[in-house]
């Protein structure tokens, strides 16, 4: 009997406890890990931990409220990159009430709609979670049905539409049917193949006034002591641009200060703070992309528990060690290569993702940028081939001096876009501009050297992607052919 | 027997029957102690037939039961058995009046008895939730006659005296019916049983009347085995069921999600919150009538409901359709984290429950396996050690689900 009641006791005790515990570690504080309930996709795992980042909804928010509420802070990251790829199905052109019919169908209206997180088995390309065919959801009756409006597309399959390489759901920049008429009967290669933006960048460069030679070093004298960083630096493009080593060793003491005073304020190695108080773009696209993320300033903070444990008048008498069940485990704001989902190269696992793990500090070579930063670390077929194609062999010639600027393409080339603005040519840092999906990168770089057929057929042939576009694409895209013919056959459609 | 009342030269009468009643009546928990309801129907039905036969009312022979003497005698409870076996016009033997009474007078010789008592003012009844449920509270005045025939019987047991025939009577009922282990510890009824043995064969009275206590002895453990038997076969069957499925559960790849949009069963159970929920609370609602079950098996609660012999069945049923309603929540699907450590708990509780179905199973080829009492009540126990962690799993999978 006493037995039983011991059970007993033990029993309901441990539920109180742990359920009090587990509720505690949900609102106060606490390492969530076993809470997940699915794996995360490969887009959200750095940031798989501060869970209010996505789920914003107060405690025992109802339904239709939580839903809103998670929809928002998709925005507050994704919205910029949506508007500047012209989504082609805002939500905002699905909550028209003329649009009712289709919210049964396919709720467009949420994001959530087609993209649901800790669902790996449903999780597809793009982290889309609905069928592969969800289009026909509008696209299949009524004066949306595409099979009556496109002829060509009659007996065509649903699922082909956003995976044969003619569609995406939000980005059809590169994609739609007046581009695709344009840009018809493009040959392969452009006579002169250059890359406008690239050869604009590495052309430009500080004015001769402003740059700085190695006897102009302002620095304590033990830091002097060492000229092979001298010379690096007096070769760099910070020096051409004129700035010193105390603008970033000593930013607190200004180039004109004594020996003393610089060596009073010296930093032995600074932070990325001090790169980011002069390169602001960079760093602020490099915390959109997957090397930065962790840093994107909507990112949730990790949960005060004090503040927590004090609302509940438990602070006081609350052993240190206690307080520390309590305390969000805080990510490394810097992503480890050891973290990432993608192959990697083992050796390369213990690096941290910073300003300084691609630019050398004293040279800051954006040609090593560009080529062998990426491939320190990343180890798919796609990188290794890389090494030996054409577009290395072009990219080499370049750096040799053998060939124009613009005519090498190296991973920068096409995964980091360069926009140009006021006639300075500016690299986002966000590696995802031009990724996903890969269409994206058609305008703003294949197209200057390739025409758009060659273009789509290459991004469309997962082969050739991981031969690095060695030889020919396989089978070709007919989106170009169909628009052509759609149009000649209604040209009053086209006027 | 007779029992000291509340004054010494005062002797209450108490018909085995009432006896029966008081040896069952568990003081503690106010109620009747959860013995097979077949049993304890079998048992009264017996009683009563045993009584009457002491009384010179009843004779047996291999072909029928007879009434020998009409005259009443003068217990309202035996001279209704007696004018209803009197009045029977075709011939039945002691086994089919032991099947009839049971199933058609059982509860009223119980009501009986326990109102007589009552009158007597050795029994207290009250109603549980006055108002609410037919529910009864029996608690003894005084409680005396109770540990008096319990005691009296152990004395019985461990010694070596020779016994009032209507005591050996009442120990070969209890005992006939399986019932003795529910009333005394099981260690003293294994240590008791060469004396059991003796009493069975024990001749302290006339032949006639011998014979027609035998008989009905030999009606009663019949019945009992039958019925017994017939529910035992039907528990093994759920529980065989529940293990496989359970076992389905955590072999079985998951049920994939078809990769084609429409109105798919499969997608909306597995991917539509709403069904996640209806399914979901539906398996806790029956995982709580599990739970609620189980312990009726234990105590009896409610009177007026189906008797206990029922409630393993329904226990083990509601297991079945837990796996059932699992598989249409999950589709095989074992979760990550938490989840997963609530759906291996869940689908050990499931098995080990089975497989305790299987092995405390009195059916006749479970038995021959030859497995010792200890390891066949192994699974019920952990059965009740995997249950504590459960409510805590599930509620914070609940919170989980309304936090996040």
């Amino acid at each position: 009997m006493l037995q039983k009641t011991l059970l007993w006791i033990l029993g309901i005790v441990g539920t109180l406890v742990a359920v009090a515990g587990v509720m505690a570690w949900m609102t106060i504080g606490g390492d969530r890990e076993i809470l997940l309930v699915g794996k995360t996709t490969d887009a959200h795992h750095q940031i798989e931990l501060t869970c209010e980042t996505c789920h914003a909804a107060p405690a025992f928010a109802s339904p239709a409220k939580a839903r809103r509420a998670l929809n928002k802070t998709c925005r507050n990251c994704h919205e910029a990159e949506l508007k500047a790829a012209k989504d082609s199905h805002p939500p905002g052109k699905f909550r028209n009430p003329r649009m009712a019919a289709y919210w049964e169908k396919l709720d467009a209206r949420f994001c959530t709609a087609c993209h649901v997180e800790h669902r790996p088995e449903i999780t597809r390309t793009g982290a889309v979670t609905v069928p592969s065919d969800f289009c026909v959801a509008c696209h299949s009756e009524g004066e949306q049905d595409v099979r009556v409006n496109r002829p060509s597309h009659a007996g065509l399959p649903f699922d082909t539409c956003a995976s044969s390489g003619c569609h995406n759901y939000h980005d059809n920049q590169a994609l739609y049917a007046d581009f695709l008429v344009q840009h018809a009967g493009q040959p392969w290669l452009a006579p002169d193949p250059v890359h406008r933006l690239s050869a604009q960048a590495r052309a430009g460069g500080a004015g001769p006034d402003a740059r700085l030679g190695r006897d102009d070093a302002v620095a304590p004298e033990r830091a002097l002591r060492d000229p092979a960083v001298l010379d690096t630096w007096a070769g760099s493009g910070h020096a051409a641009a004129g700035e010193n080593c105390a603008s970033c060793h000593a930013p607190d003491a200004g180039e004109a200060a004594a020996s003393a005073e610089l060596e009073a304020h010296w930093i032995e190695t600074p932070d990325t703070a001090i790169c980011e108080s002069c390169h602001r773009w960079q760093a602020k696209t490099f915390a959109q992309g997957r090397h930065g993320m962790r840093r994107h300033p909507r990112i949730a903070k990790p949960r005060d528990p004090h503040r927590g444990l004090a609302a509940l008048g438990l602070e006081d008498w609350m052993p240190p060690t206690a307080i520390a069940w309590f305390t969000d485990p805080v990510p490394p704001r810097r992503m480890s290569v050891g973290e990432a989902r993608p192959p990697m190269r083992a050796e390369a696992a213990h690096q941290t993702l910073h300003c300084g793990s691609c630019h050398s500090p004293h040279s800051a070579d954006r040609v090593e940028a560009a080529v062998e930063a990426c491939t320190s670390c990343h180890d798919d077929p796609h990188t290794r081939a890389y090494f030996g194609s054409v577009h290395h062999a072009l990219w080499e010639a370049e750096v040799a001096g053998e060939a124009a600027p613009g005519t090498g393409v190296s991973c920068a080339t096409c995964h980091l876009e360069k926009i140009e603005r006021r006639g300075k040519i500016r690299v986002s840092h966000n590696q995802n501009d031009l990724l996903r999906p890969n269409s994206k990168m058609i305008r703003p770089v294949c197209l200057d050297c390739h025409g758009l057929g060659f273009s789509l057929n290459a991004l469309a042939d997962p082969d050739q992607i991981k031969r690095n576009f060695e030889g020919q694409p396989g089978t070709p895209i007919e989106s170009i052919a169909w628009a052509t013919r759609h149009a000649a056959d209604n040209p009053e459609e086209e006027k | 027997m007779t029992l000291p009342a509340a004054t010494p030269d005062t002797r209450i009468v108490v018909t085995l029957a009432e006896e029966i009643v008081l040896l069952l009546l568990d003081e503690q928990n106010e109620s009747f102690l959860p013995i097979q309801e077949a049993a304890f129907k079998c048992a009264l039905t017996g009683a009563v037939l045993m009584e009457l036969a002491f009384a010179n009312r009843i004779d047996t022979d291999l072909e029928a039961l007879m009434v020998i003497d009409r005259t009443p005698t003068g217990n309202p409870m035996l001279d209704r058995i007696l004018e209803r076996i009197s009045d029977h016009a075709e011939t039945s033997n002691t086994h089919q009046w032991v099947e009839t009474l049971s199933s058609q007078e059982a509860i009223a010789i119980r009501e009986q008895a326990v109102a007589s008592l009552v009158a007597r003012g050795i029994l207290k009844r009250e109603r549980r939730f006055p108002g609410i449920l037919r529910t009864h509270r029996y608690s003894k005045v005084d409680g005396v006659a109770e540990r008096e025939i319990k005691q009296h019987i152990r004395g019985i047991l461990e010694s070596d005296d020779i016994p009032d025939p209507r005591d050996v009577a009442l120990i070969c009922l209890v005992d006939a019916c399986n019932i003795l282990t529910d009333i005394f510890p099981r260690q003293e009824i294994e240590r008791a049983g060469p004396r059991i043995e003796q009493l069975h064969v024990m001749d302290l009275i006339g032949r006639e009347v011998a014979s027609t206590i035998a008989e009905t002895k030999q009606a009663i453990i019949s019945a009992v085995r039958a019925r017994a038997a017939h529910f035992e076969k039907r528990l093994l069957g759920f529980a065989i069921v529940g293990s496989l499925a359970a076992l389905a559960t955590l072999v079985l790849p998951r049920v994939p999600i078809p990769d084609r949009f429409g109105p798919g069963v499969f997608e909306l159970l597995w991917s539509d919150e709403t069904w996640k929920q209806w399914s979901g609370y539906t398996l806790l609602g029956l995982s709580v009538a599990a739970l609620v079950v189980g312990r009726f098996m234990k105590t009896r609660l409610v009177v007026g409901l189906k008797g206990h012999d029922w409630w393993p069945l329904i226990h083990v049923g509601l297991g079945v359709s837990c796996v059932l309603v699992l598989f249409v929540h999950t589709g095989f699907r074992l979760g990550a984290n938490l989840n997963a450590a609530l759906m291996g708990n869940y689908l050990a509780l499931l098995l080990l429950g089975a497989l305790a179905g299987i092995l405390i199973n009195k059916n006749p080829r479970v038995q021959r396996l030859g497995i010792s009492g200890r390891l066949r009540r192994l699974p019920v126990r952990l059965h009740l050690l995997v249950l504590l962690p459960l409510p805590a799993l599930l509620a914070i999978h609940i919170l989980l689900v309304y936090l996040y």
